[in-house]
């Protein structure tokens, strides 16, 4: 137990959740820094309660803490009010098991997960006394290494990084750090060092890449300096079910968001839904051994004592051995009152027979996401979900007692049509009428059928097929809402169905960031000096300043959200190889015009690009159905 | 099925955790632990686990006390030793005893509780502690604004003192009636102190150390208290002092 802390009682008693900076959790790890020749800072740049409910730092966490010569430390986004605290009082940001400062690590890790904590990024920097931009840093200053979804376009917050670390971290960290500490005993230049880094598979070194635009702002060329690689492949780990799992995940002392062990069946996803990022960034599909997740399931509860489990990936359904799994777990979980949480499985008999066995089902709801409101446009998004999917999967559930339905849908998807936006009132509706027509009166127990349909504004994202597509604008996203409201509220039904929808400001900036360049950067760093962090939180989200910003900086909003992109274009991210390559990714955007449908992984091959890995789903016999 | 009482002590950082996260860290702990502990019957099941007493964020204790009923164990001290086992963070079992199956629970038991409460650095009143407590409790009557959930109500606190000194001038130890018949916060007590002295307070100047809970009961010399259980009670309570069996103390 460390029972140093950062922060003076004063400081913990007069904030709110002082539980968040006092670090000392169950499975946290503490080591003697004599023994230590790397401290790595891991940050998730959101508040605490957000980041300690993600799985990549635990796996990274537990197997960096593996290492005999290192030492890792999590450290998350003050809130709002310590933040001023820290800055009024000029108290340097630390990390949580030491409470030591951050800056006197040797590496500083973020893991980005969405587009809208950048700006929080810079909260962490700044609040450490680090230099924001890479190229003010020295050997005083930690390595700043990002990770995760956002680092496959990083180009807005490239000035920002040393290194990004392209795909899966199990893979190069090792190497890394061997490479930091013969840097270190041979006195090599901070420099010399980042450019060994990109001699290393998967490390993108930013400063290494000259960018340079044409007059309408496209990217002209970008070239690599001092032999840095044209082409970055993604890091991809090969052997999923002998990889390090962390056994012994750090438990917050507060409620979380995930307050619950985590166990991740596979990674990546057989789908192909053309909307989706995770489903291309995750390719080839990788199972884990059944026997193992057994084994992991009964340690993971044992070692935490958690009272929940998870199953975690893209498409749990999809799992081969999921029913074996799940006999398992249920046998297993009754008798050690154990809840079992499933999220992201597909409404079927199957699902709903496990569902009744682990929940209770007046409480619980039944969620769907067609994602868009008629077959042609779920056949443009490649979204395989059909109406007669839902109406059967609810009818099999009302007969079951559920009476609660969710829906989820995106608003301004490519070629969408009124009538396309319409039909989410009709689905709606009719999910309505299979449940009166499915529950005789007497038998709904006062009991009715609650829908809630919900829409968010579809964000185009790179290495999707969508990566060229026009998003739509605030005014034709509230349009649009309005629109999906009136059809709702033209159903005979519409007093059983809710409606919810997303701020369209937000979604406008996550398009900008999402599918940005490098020019973005200084517009990051003038709307965090003006005080804008936590954007992913509404109320602390200031859209006028970043219009401004970017107004000043001379860029158009509309040039990285509204413009639709040509084939031959240089994207800001093409230095970045993702496994599935871009001719794939433009024939799917043009089977998407058509509304063709493509088949998923396990039916048959479209030749994304993923097999270059060797391993996973590419290479098992293919199902048709 | 057995009752136990658990008597724990608390210290380090952990103290930041509020009552209803120290809750859920036990709970873990329990499980972790694979102590066979009873739950609840229904579709969301919790265990028969509870706390007497909350302790205010922020204060450390050497004697806060639980109730569990267990459906077997070896022993009560094993019981306490693979609690011990799983737990590093700042909570430490330090007593257990059985209790019979109709007793009270260890929250509604409760009669008094037991605290040194010293001042952070640089912010020790600037008043003499002794001779103002003296005066303080000289008065026959000691009037305090007491927050209820049906808005402020003043109330006599001196019938709630029950012992009180001095420590080298700089520290209040006291006995204090606590539960729900008529509690007695350590913090509304130095807030009276102040008032009494006239002077405003510094913010989080004072710091609470609860030394142990005490229940209450009779016997042929009157009303007593006594702590929950005698185990691991440190030498400078009022329980052990001089001429007091059994830690009891007649109030």
């Amino acid at each position: 137990m460390n029972e140093k802390l950062a922060l003076s009682d004063e400081i913990l008693l007069s904030i709110q959740k002082p539980e968040r900076y006092i670090g000392g959790e169950v499975n946290s790890v503490i080591k003697d820094l004599s023994d230590i020749k790397i401290r790595f800072a891991f940050c998730f740049p959101d508040v605490y309660e957000i980041g300690m409910s993600h799985l990549g730092i635990q796996i990274l966490y537990g197997m960096f803490n593996e290492y005999d010569d290192v030492w890792c430390e999590r450290v998350y986004s003050p809130w709002d009010d310590l933040d001023k605290v820290m800055r009024r009082d000029n108290i340097p940001l630390f990390a949580l098991e030491s409470q030591d400062p951050v800056k006197d690590f040797d590496f500083l890790g973020f893991t980005l997960q969405y587009e809208m904590c950048y700006t929080n990024i810079l909260q962490v920097l700044d609040l450490s006394g680090i230099p924001i931009y890479s190229k003010d840093r020295t050997w005083d200053d930690p390595i700043v290494i990002g990770g995760g979804p956002c680092t496959y376009n990083p180009e807005p917050i490239a000035d920002f990084f040393d290194i990004f670390y392209i795909g899966e971290g199990e893979t190069q960290y090792r190497a890394l750090f061997d490479l930091y500490e013969k840097a270190k005993e041979s006195g090599m230049s901070r420099e010399d060092f980042l450019i060994n880094c990109s001699k290393l598979p998967g490390l993108y070194i930013p400063s290494l890449y000259d960018i340079s635009y044409n007059q309408d702002g496209t990217v002209s060329a970008i070239t690599p300096l001092n032999g840095a690689p044209s082409v970055i492949h993604k890091e991809l780990e090969k052997d999923l079910s002998n990889a390090y799992y962390p056994m012994k995940p750090v438990m917050p002392f507060i409620k979380v968001t995930q307050d619950r062990v985590v166990m991740e069946v596979m990674r990546g996803c057989i789908r192909g839904c053309r909307f989706c990022q995770a489903g291309q960034l995750y390719r080839p599909l990788r199972e884990r051994d059944v026997n193992k997740l057994k084994e992991y399931a009964i340690t993971l509860l044992k070692n935490t004592g958690y009272e929940e489990i998870s199953l975690s990936s893209l498409s749990t359904s999809d799992y081969t051995h999921l029913d074996e799994l799940l006999d398992f777990l249920i046998d297993y979980c009754n008798e050690h009152k154990v809840n079992i949480s499933l999220p992201s499985l597909r409404i079927d008999a199957f699902s709903l027979d496990v569902m009744s066995k682990v929940q209770d089902v007046k409480k619980s709801s039944l969620t769907f996401a067609p994602e868009a409101g008629t077959q042609r446009m779920r056949n443009v998004i490649n979204k395989g979900l059909t109406e007669e999917d839902i109406l059967r999967g609810s009818h099999e559930a009302f007969e079951g007692g559920w009476n609660k339905v969710k829906l989820y849908f995106m608003l301004g998807l490519p070629g969408e049509t009124t009538e396309d936006i319409e039909g989410i009132g009709d689905i709606a509706n009719k999910i309505a009428v299979e449940y009166f027509e499915t529950v005789p009166k007497e038998k709904r127990n006062g009991r009715t059928i609650e829908i809630t349909a919900s829409t968010s504004f579809f964000v185009p994202k790179p290495f999707t097929p969508f990566q060229w597509a026009s998003m739509n604008t605030k005014d034709e996203f509230l349009e649009k809402a309005n629109i999906t409201r009136k059809g709702i509220m033209s159903q005979l039904n519409q007093k059983h169905i809710k409606y919810n929808w997303h701020e369209a400001d937000a979604s406008m900036l996550e398009g900008i960031l999402a599918r940005g360049d490098r020019r973005l950067s200084d517009v990051i760093y003038n709307v965090y000096k003006r005080g804008c962090i936590f954007d992913a939180w509404s109320e602390y989200f200031k859209n006028d300043i970043w219009m401004e910003e970017m107004e000043k900086a001379g860029l158009d909003p509309m040039f990285y959200v509204k413009r639709e992109r040509t084939k031959d274009e240089i994207l800001p991210w093409d230095m970045i190889n993702c496994g599935v390559t871009k001719e794939f990714l433009w024939r799917e955007w043009e089977r998407s015009k058509e509304g063709v449908v493509s088949p998923n992984c396990r039916q048959s091959c479209m030749g994304c690009g993923g097999a270059s890995y060797g391993v996973g789903i590419c290479f098992e016999p293919k199902i048709n159905n | 099925m057995i009752k136990l009482r658990m008597k724990f002590k608390k210290h380090g950082p952990i103290r930041f955790l509020g009552h209803l996260d120290v809750m859920r860290y036990v709970q873990k702990a329990i499980r972790r632990a694979e102590i066979d502990i009873k739950y609840s019957e229904g579709y969301s099941p919790h265990q028969i686990l509870s706390f007497a007493q909350p302790l205010s964020v922020g204060s450390t204790t050497d004697g806060d006390y639980m109730d569990m009923t267990l459906i077997s164990c070896n022993s009560p001290e094993e019981v306490m030793y693979k609690l011990n086992g799983v737990m590093n963070e700042g909570i430490e079992i330090t007593g257990v005893s059985v209790l019979p199956e109709k007793s009270e629970n260890a929250m509604t038991s409760v009669a008094a509780a037991e605290y040194i409460i010293s001042f952070r650095d640089g912010k020790a009143p600037s008043f003499d502690i002794s001779k103002t407590m003296e005066a303080f409790m000289s008065n026959d009557h000691v009037m305090a604004v007491k927050k209820t959930k049906n808005g402020e109500k003043e109330i006599d606190i001196k019938p709630l003192i029950y012992i009180w000194e001095v420590i080298d001038n700089n520290k209040i130890h006291v006995l204090l009636s606590a539960g729900s018949a008529a509690n007695l916060k350590a913090a509304l007590l130095i807030d009276s102190i102040y008032k009494f002295a006239e002077e405003e307070m510094k913010e989080f100047a004072p710091v609470f150390h609860r030394l142990d809970t005490y229940l209450a009961g009779d016997d042929d010399n009157g009303h007593y208290v006594q702590p929950m259980i005698m185990d691991a009670v440190r030498e400078d309570s009022f329980s052990v002092r001089d001429g007091v069996k059994e830690g009891k103390i007649y109030v």
